[in-house]
């Protein structure tokens, strides 16, 4: 799973250093628009549904923290 | 509400001692970590005004180099005091870019994050500050805001204390700004769309407040900031309210006090658009159109029903004060119901642009219609149609300038950074119905050393996030790229 999500991060933003990064939300690295693509990647990818509420900082702020909500939405449905 | 020019308002200043005299110690600005009132916002731009006239003995504009803060907006009104006009200057764009922008900009000064303190703490000085003041003209440059150019090269556009006047004076009575109302703003400070929401607050009383730029991806953490601080009217970009309904933002919550909405900055798209209307019933939506050229804005168009998904939405007509026409390819009238470029006289129309007299000419023109005096009009390259009721509508551009996250984006700038980062070919692309920017070219170096050196010259926005390296891009029988080759590839 790391893996894949990695891959569609990376495709989106090939400069940033995903395994390393802690603040790619509240340090302003992602744009809006990276969020919608990162989301509708996600989304099909996992086939999940990624809500508002999940859409904080805490969650997408680093690799290990999307693959956590991944995991969880997943673990869901 | 009085108009400024019964109100004898000259310039920013004379607006600022109004609404600091009227609204006293109501919140002006605030932002995450705290808030401002009229009558400070009043003193410490003094203060910022007299620092500037003691240790700024050059000319031209003063370069404001700060984060996005309520000190920012004051430091802006400082300079002005100080007889200077005030030029934004990002941080968060790449060095290269910003040095362009100095070097066309020379500024007498730049501020920077370091001297708040000590500026902040000047003693004011009245008669410094009088002395400055009787030399202000309300048709003097106020500000210089970046914008990108053809080539590689941003253009700066001066815009004087009269038509920023006019233009909020405008904005704020179609919208039906009054001081009961909290606005909340979105865009960068260094962004036109920011004149909305510097001196809304000065002309009405309404607090502003300064929603951090991460909030835009947090459906949730925005709406709940909205709906603490009552925030009822919104001026943001087209692309923010579309970014917010494809993060589905309403699933859960609301904007509950939310009720003056005005988007700009590109075409809207209907089905956006229908489902906000949906969502909050009871709120007027406005369509603005216009560049900064034009003093952010030229046309409005209040929506007076419920949209359509397909629906096309007019651009519609003037603000107060704005003459809209249509000039043909071949400088003649254009007749109802037929195609011109969007040209654009009046109050609203700046100074040009800054240490730019070729550029400057080549936009800002006499117009061509007007034989019997020098009308000065600024041709916008956007190409418009009037209906049968007179709203006007958008049709596209003359060149290859596309609007991408509320942003001008000339495609071949973006050419113009390959090119610089070793790409002797490639071809820069716009997906409107997707909002994403491509990017082919040819050569060995790889997509991903490619992203990274359009990064240190590019700001973020404009960075393509769809890059593909070809063996050979598609040519027409001329030689020239073959664009309607590589569309259907990104469909």
């Amino acid at each position: 799973m790391r893996e894949k999500i990695l891959e569609i991060l990376t495709e989106v933003r090939p400069d940033i250093d995903f395994e390393n990064e802690t603040e790619l939300v509240s340090g302003n690295i992602l744009e809006s628009f990276d969020i919608v693509q990162i989301v509708a990647e996600l989304d099909d990818e996992f086939d999940i549904e990624i809500s508002p509420k999940d859409l904080t900082a805490e969650n997408f702020n680093s690799l290990d923290a999307l693959e956590e909500l991944i995991e969880r939405l997943s673990g869901e449905g | 509400m009085q108009s400024f020019k019964s109100k004898n308002i000259k310039n920013v200043l004379d607006l600022l001692e109004d609404a600091a005299g009227k609204y006293t110690v109501k919140t002006a600005y605030s932002d995450q970590e705290r808030s401002i009132s009229f009558e400070e916002v009043l003193l410490k731009a003094r203060a910022v005004g007299t620092y500037l006239i003691k240790h700024n003995t050059g000319e031209g504009p003063v370069a404001v180099m700060l984060k996005r803060s309520v000190d920012t907006i004051v430091v802006f009104l400082g300079v002005v005091y100080s007889g200077h006009a005030y030029a934004p200057v990002g941080l968060d764009i790449p060095d290269e870019r910003r040095e362009k922008i100095l070097k066309r900009l020379q500024p007498s000064f730049i501020i920077n994050e370091a001297m708040l303190p000590g500026i902040f703490n000047e003693r004011i000085d009245r008669t410094l500050l009088d002395e400055k003041r009787k030399d202000i003209l309300m048709t003097d440059p106020l500000y210089v805001i970046f914008t990108s150019g053809s080539g590689g090269d941003p253009k700066g556009v001066i815009t004087s204390h009269l038509s920023l006047l006019n233009y909020i004076e405008g904005y704020t009575g179609v919208m039906g700004i009054d001081s009961g109302d909290v606005m909340a703003a979105q865009s960068p400070l260094d962004y036109i769309a920011a004149i909305r929401d510097i001196y809304v607050p000065l002309f009405t009383g309404v607090e502003d407040v300064l929603v951090p730029k991460e909030f835009f991806m947090q459906p949730d953490v925005l709406f709940d900031l909205l709906n603490e601080r009552r925030v009822s009217c919104v001026g943001w970009s087209t692309s923010a309210i579309s970014i917010l309904t494809k993060l589905k933002a309403f699933k859960d919550k609301k904007p509950e006090f939310l009720r003056k909405i005005c988007f700009s900055g590109s075409v809207m798209n209907g089905a956006v658009l229908r489902q906000w209307q949906e969502e909050l019933p009871d709120a007027v939506f406005v369509n603005q159109y216009g560049p900064t050229e034009t003093t952010a804005s030229c046309t409005y168009y209040k929506i007076d029903h419920p949209v359509e998904e397909d629906e096309i939405i007019p651009i519609g007509i003037p603000y107060p004060d704005y003459r809209v026409f249509l000039i043909s390819e071949d400088d003649a009238p254009v007749k109802q119901g037929e195609e011109g470029e969007i040209a654009v006289a009046g109050a609203g129309v700046t100074l040009g642009y800054i240490n730019d007299p070729e550029r400057t000419a080549a936009a800002f023109t006499c117009n061509p219609l007007e034989k019997a005096f020098y009308e000065r009009i600024y041709r916008t390259g956007d190409i418009g149609v009037f209906r049968e009721d007179g709203l006007l509508m958008f049709h596209g551009r003359k060149d290859r300038q596309i609007k991408h996250m509320g942003h001008r984006v000339e495609l071949d700038e973006i050419e113009s950074a390959a090119a610089a980062s070793g790409i002797e070919r490639s071809a820069a692309l716009y997906d409107a119905d997707r909002e994403n920017l491509w990017l082919f070219y040819e050569g060995e170096i790889d997509t991903r050393t490619l992203a990274l050196s359009l990064r240190e010259k590019l700001p973020g926005f404009m960075v393509p996030r769809k890059i593909k390296n070809m063996d050979a891009l598609p040519l027409l029988p001329n030689g020239k790229t073959d664009f309607n080759t590589l569309k259907s590839m990104i469909h």
